[in-house]
């Protein structure tokens, strides 16, 4: 016994000595991002994307909740360790008040999208936040699914009740449904309704919430759902189902997709999201770096944002995260299946005549959650519960409206300009 | 008549002998299987190769395929927070004991005003979610310079573990009747001597269990680790959460490495769990 006191008690001085010995933080620039979670990503990333930049730099990917709780935890301490944050641009947006301005950083030349630089000024003339990738979201398919493919239905032109019909002779044919959707807690399903099915059918994502073609588009949506694997409300990243064989078609953001297209290149194909009456809705994604104000080594995040935006950067970025640039960094041409596929898949998309962009949520600041969550609360009522799609559009509708005028948001791209905040008719 | 008797023989003790013994072995064969089954599939899994994570149907043998293994230990920084885990969980151990057993022994020996409530508000610390408290504690953290340090991290895990310590010691202390120490007293030894020599051996093995709670609540707590360490991650803070969005295969490998390392400590110190439940050198 007293040998086991002595041998607890010497070890617990030998912690508390470590633990003050690798207080000494190191000269890295910490880089906290909510994107490259995914393990391999962020492997890829420390490897191949940031290993180049002179000085070292932490890469440390985080999920929402601990990665804005240790930032605000940061701002308001007026002093912290993170170097320079990467995340989407609704994140980027809550804290506005917070980034240092990066108009002065020296790109060298490189043309940034001018879309994208405007979005990351966030409505003011400072350049808050500098684009680092996009991406986007597309279907895809295993080729034994484009068997039974409609006649006259090609999957580069897909009308949603195409797409339907498609699902339902897949699933009669094969006895079992085989769409899939990521419905799950961690899957990206408000998108979809975001940017896909309420812009293809309303040409809107908030002003037409509660029209007779917002109903119309959640009338299909549930016949859809009829031939969808019931499982999907478990589905968050399609590429695991495309690969196991329990979904044969599926909707999903390219990063998620990617790693079917490279594991078995030559069984699955891309194609663009469907369309509807008023166009073909999708909804690019963009994620941005910015410089906290209080950032240990303000030139030397600056200079990991010019290095991040350098045309071999960019390239690196793709192949690590699946996230095209948002500059005019040339492709190489050996580039692997996932990233040939998925990008001619979103240039048939955004590149069509038909192409009907629908963004992110802008200014919505903190309220962005409760946002999505209006999307997601009518798909639950509508598709799972069964519902009735126009009562609950119009109560959703109201939550919708209440919302957008907590944030006094104005209308964005797909929906008209607005005058105060964006109306819901 | 004769007949009926014959059939109305009472069945022989060894019948419900053998009966009983048949409940026990089944219920032992299940108990097993719900603990060992799971770590079964993980380790088949992490020893597969993608294809044959996700593929169907599976052959439940290994085919020792290392590809999701290797990846794991070639991911910059994962011996290095299976170390911060270690110690944090140890500093945990120490900091929760050397608080809770006194604030138990307090507790079961002595009578003093604010009892129940100081009870009451041990029992609270664990009222409060940890994501509304990890703000308020960072910005503090950062203030002392106690951010992102093993020691800063203890101390919050110690807070929650420091209910569990108190109220097993509380019990422990309380299954030691009083009248030993006070035998003690009268032997000529002091209060101090009295707990040391009788009372102490008495509790130490449920004090070493009341110890592994805490370790494994450290080791396990996930949100906290992700906002107070930075450089110092702990296994779970760096693994988890990465983990959570990664292919199966990977999903598998991450699980069994954070498994594993439990597994050997809680195999390590089983002689003091089963201590506890008086079962000791079987």
């Amino acid at each position: 016994m007293k040998n086991q006191s002595r041998l607890l008690l010497a070890g617990a001085l030998a912690a508390a000595m470590t633990a003050t010995a690798t207080v000494a933080a190191s000269a890295q620039v910490l880089f906290w991002s909510t994107q490259a979670s995914p393990i391999e990503e962020t492997q890829a990333m420390r490897e191949n994307v940031l290993a180049g930049f002179e000085g070292g730099v932490d890469f440390q990917p985080q999920e929402v909740g601990p990665f804005v709780t240790r930032l605000e935890a940061e701002l308001e301490a007026g002093s912290g360790s993170i170097g320079i944050v990467g995340a989407l641009h609704g994140e980027l947006s809550t804290y506005a008040d917070s980034w240092a301005d990066l108009s002065d950083v020296d790109l060298g030349g490189v043309e940034v999208n001018e879309t994208f630089l405007e979005l990351g000024k966030l409505g003011t003339d400072q350049q808050l936040y500098i684009p680092w990738m996009q991406a986007n979201y597309v279907m895809a398919a295993n080729r034994q699914a484009l068997e039974y493919l409609p006649e006259g239905a090609d999957i580069n032109a897909l009308t949603y009740e195409q797409l339907v019909d498609w699902m339902e002779v897949l699933a009669t044919e094969t006895g079992s449904p085989k769409f899939g959707f990521p419905a799950g807690p961690q899957g990206l399903k408000h998108r979809f309704f975001q940017g896909f099915l309420l812009p293809s059918y309303t040409g809107s994502t908030v002003t037409k919430f509660r029209s007779a073609e917002a109903e119309t588009a959640w009338n299909t949506f549930k016949e859809l759902w009829q031939y969808t694997n019931p499982a999907s409300t478990n589905y968050a990243f399609m590429q695991e189902q495309l690969l196991n064989g329990d979904v044969w078609v599926a909707f999903d953001h390219v990063a998620r997709l990617a790693d079917a297209f490279n594991q078995r290149p030559d069984d699955f194909v891309a194609f663009p999201a469907p369309s509807g009456p008023a166009g073909r809705g999708f909804m690019p994604v963009l994620a941005g770096i910015a410089v906290p104000q209080g950032a240990p080594d303000i030139e030397q995040s600056k200079a990991l944002v010019a290095y991040m935006m350098q045309p071999e950067t960019q390239v690196a970025t793709l192949l690590a995260t699946n996230f095209y640039p948002v500059t005019d960094a040339p492709l190489p041409d050996d580039l692997p299946p996932s990233a040939q596929a998925l990008g001619e898949a979103i240039s048939t998309m955004t590149g069509g005549e038909d192409a009907l962009p629908a963004l992110l949520p802008v200014g919505l600041g903190d309220l962005g959650g409760q946002f999505n969550q209006v999307y997601t609360d009518t798909f639950e009522r509508i598709v799972l519960a069964n519902q009735d799609v126009r009562a609950v559009l119009d109560e959703q509708g109201n939550a919708l409206a209440s919302l957008m005028e907590q944030a006094n948001a104005p209308c964005w791209i797909p929906d008209e300009p607005s005058e105060g905040p964006c109306p819901v008719e | 008549m004769t007949d009926a008797v014959i059939t109305d023989v009472p069945r022989s003790v060894s019948d419900a002998r053998a009966a009983g013994r048949f409940l026990l072995i089944a219920s032992t064969v299940l108990l097993c299987v719900w603990v060992l089954v799971p770590i079964y599939l993980l380790i088949v899994n992490t020893l597969s190769s993608p294809a044959e994570v996700t593929g169907f149907p599976k052959t439940g043998i290994p085919s020792f395929d290392f590809g999701s293994v290797q990846f794991f230990l070639s991911f910059a920084g994962v011996a290095r927070a299976l170390w911060n885990s270690v110690l944090v969980a140890v500093l945990t151990m120490v900091l929760s004991i050397g608080l809770g057993a006194p604030a138990g022994y307090a507790l079961s020996r002595f009578d003093f005003p604010g009892k129940e409530a100081f009870r009451l508000l041990v029992v609270m610390t664990r009222a409060f979610p940890l994501p509304l408290l990890a703000l308020p504690l960072a910005v503090m953290f950062i203030r002392v310079g106690l951010d992102d340090t093993a020691l800063g991290l203890a101390i919050v895990h110690t807070v929650l573990a420091i209910p569990f310590a108190v109220l097993i010691t509380f019990s422990l202390f309380s299954g030691i009747p009083i009248e030993l120490e006070e035998a003690a007293w009268t032997l000529g030894c002091n209060r101090w001597q009295a707990f040391r020599k009788v009372v102490l051996p008495l509790v130490l093995p449920g004090i070493a269990a009341s110890a592994v709670f805490a370790f494994t609540i450290s080791w396990n707590e996930v949100f906290a680790a992700a906002v107070m360490t930075i450089e110092n991650r702990t296994l779970t803070a760096f693994l988890i959460q990465s983990l959570n969005v990664s292919p199966l295969h990977l999903k598998f490998a991450g699980g069994a490495a954070l498994v594993i390392p439990a597994l050997i400590f809680i195999f390590a110190v089983r002689k003091y769990l089963f201590a506890m439940w008086g079962i000791a050198n079987r």
